[in-house]
């Protein structure tokens, strides 16, 4: 029997795509301890000059979803392939090229700063779930060049690849999950109830389905991504005289 | 018969016959050694992109009005501007007034722009034009790469109106698309793709613009000064932009970027503001980085 702290082998009758969607919807879980309610990617100061309200949620996620949901989809996808395409050996330079694009894409600093530090705990926590040598010289291939970053979306993409999940529906529960996170922090911000939070996440998903879609033929050297109002917001929270959420 | 207010309201007669222009204006500037006056050194210059004249500024700059004889661009015009700022030179340029995006023909490939500069060592680049305006129905896809070498400096701004307002024409084109990019030393510092589809894409979403109506993006870049000196420099601007931020009217934000500067974004509901605050952090931002103010272009007009 094995001990206590030893992880358990998968039940003989668990088929690779069971396990495959219990991991992905544990790794999609806005409880996976990377950071995520700490973030706000300038929400709060949207909510702050009283530019979102309870009333234009469901519209905001919506065109955030169509914007910067699509850009990280397509960057998500690019990692699962770099991975999916990957023998044994990660292209360290591709890994690399993708994130620095990715941070080049983030106008806020706050914004890329939080989403490099949720991607490089998803990858740390990953790891300290199982070994991988294609994740750790992920991990490792960005230390050693300390000006790279580790962006959420591509670090979820890459390891969907690697572990084997299907690409639409880890594109999918990354796009849910950064929704629900959004929904998340507005429940700490406006006056929106459980239920009202739950129905807008609910009514989003066609939307998350359609960012998935627009994220299939599109390249991350010329995805487009428009959302100047929340790029504002992102670097405005710096100056913002109390905050909630990480600076 | 028309009153003088109508007929400089009637838009352009397009033939649709007519051949699309395919033009390029390539610009080479160069530090004088003897007078350490920036002069232009070299051009090409293909109708109807044209520039008269580098005049000489106080400071050793050289100041260029980049001119669109055709008054705006036609559908399926491809245009080409390359900018070569040599090393120690110091280059202002800027439009003789907005760059109008007229409606194309049915068909017509969208009209293209692709811009192509280059910063060389401690040579300095201000690129300040009017707005682009885009009328009904336009299509435009513009792609610029800006190149910095060690020590060069960057002030860059693009300002995109919501189309000819007086007409009634809000949000009434048909596509923008604008690609660009910052590298500094080899690396890319920043990236803009971004596009604008009224009718696809409701871009009065509080996700997207809002309340407002026009948008600018500001570079401001001075390769070499470390990410502290940035980080100073990015709470200093603020500071200016919260002077200038009313609520409901028009917003700004300042961001440090991967390395080597600051981007600089506003928003407002009247293209007077835009330009007007762009000129007060356009001109806070060369105090700090070069001692010095900035001097807004005389226009021609």
């Amino acid at each position: 029997m094995a001990a206590d702290s030893e992880p358990p082998r998968p039940a003989a009758f668990a088929s690779p795509e069971e396990l495959a969607d219990l991991r992905l919807l544990h790794l999609a879980d806005t409880a996976l301890p990377i950071g995520s309610l700490a973030h706000s990617f300038g929400l709060e100061s949207l909510v702050d000059a009283g530019i979102l309200e309870v009333g234009g949620l469901f519209d905001f996620l919506r065109g955030y979803l169509a914007e910067a949901g699509v850009m990280e989809a397509v960057f998500c996808r690019a990692a699962f392939r770099l991975a999916a395409d990957s023998a044994r050996e990660l292209d360290t330079e591709r890994w690399r090229e993708l994130n620095g694009r990715l941070s080049a894409l983030k106008p806020a600093r706050e914004s890329r700063a939080g989403s490099a530090s949720l991607g490089r705990n998803f990858l740390t926590t990953v790891l300290a779930l199982g070994e991988s040598r294609m994740l750790r010289e992920a991990l490792e291939s960005a230390k050693r060049l300390p000006a790279t970053s580790i962006h959420h979306s591509l670090a979820f993409g890459l390891v969907s690849g690697a572990l084997g999940f299907d690409e639409e529906r880890a594109v999918l529960a990354y796009l849910h999950q950064a929704a629900a996170n959004f929904v998340s922090a507005c429940q700490r911000l406006l006056p929106l109830g459980q239920t009202d939070a739950a129905r807008i996440l609910w009514n989003l998903k066609p939307v998350m389905i359609e960012a998935a879609r627009r994220s299939e033929g599109a390249e991350p050297e010329s995805v487009a991504c428009f959302t100047p109002l929340l790029d504002w917001g992102a670097m405005e929270h710096p100056a913002l005289a109390t905050r909630l959420f990480v600076s | 018969m028309s009153s003088p207010a109508a007929a400089k309201d009637t838009p352009p007669t397009i033939d649709p016959e007519a051949p699309r222009v395919e033009a390029r204006l390539a610009l080479d500037f160069a530090r004088d050694a003897a007078t350490g006056a920036t002069v232009l050194a070299a051009s090409v210059q293909e109708p109807p992109l044209r520039v008269v004249r580098a005049f000489a500024l106080d400071d050793g700059s050289a100041l260029a009005h980049l001119h669109n004889v055709s008054g705006g661009l036609l559908g399926g015009d491809r245009l080409t501007l390359v900018v070569n700022v040599g090393a120690g030179a110091s280059v202002q340029l800027t439009t003789t007034g907005g760059t109008r995006i007229y409606r194309p023909r049915r068909n017509a490939p969208p009209t293209t722009q692709t811009t192509d500069i280059r910063v060389g060592e401690n040579a300095l680049l201000e690129y300040v034009p009017d707005a682009i305006i885009p009328y009904a129905g336009a299509r435009f896809a513009q792609r610029t790469r800006i190149e910095l070498a060690a020590g060069a400096g960057l002030f860059w701004w693009e300002v995109i109106a919501p189309g000819r307002e007086a007409r009634g024409e809000v949000f009434a084109y048909e596509r923008i698309e604008m690609r660009t990019e910052v590298m500094a030393g080899g690396r890319l510092i920043a990236a803009e793709n971004i596009r604008l589809d009224p009718r696809g894409s409701a871009l009065r979403s509080i996700a997207r613009l809002g309340e407002y109506r026009y948008w600018a993006t500001f570079y401001i870049c001075r390769v070499g000064l470390d990410l502290a000196a940035w980080l100073a420099t990015e709470e200093h601007l603020r500071k200016a932009a919260r002077d200038l931020k009313r609520p409901g009217e028009t917003l700004w934000g300042v961001s440090t970027l991967l390395a080597d500067g600051l981007v600089v974004r506003g928003l407002a509901v009247r293209g007077r503001d835009v330009l007007a605050g762009l000129h007060a952090l356009w001109n806070t931002a060369k105090l700090r980085l070069y001692g010095r103010v900035a001097v807004p272009p005389r226009k021609v007009h």
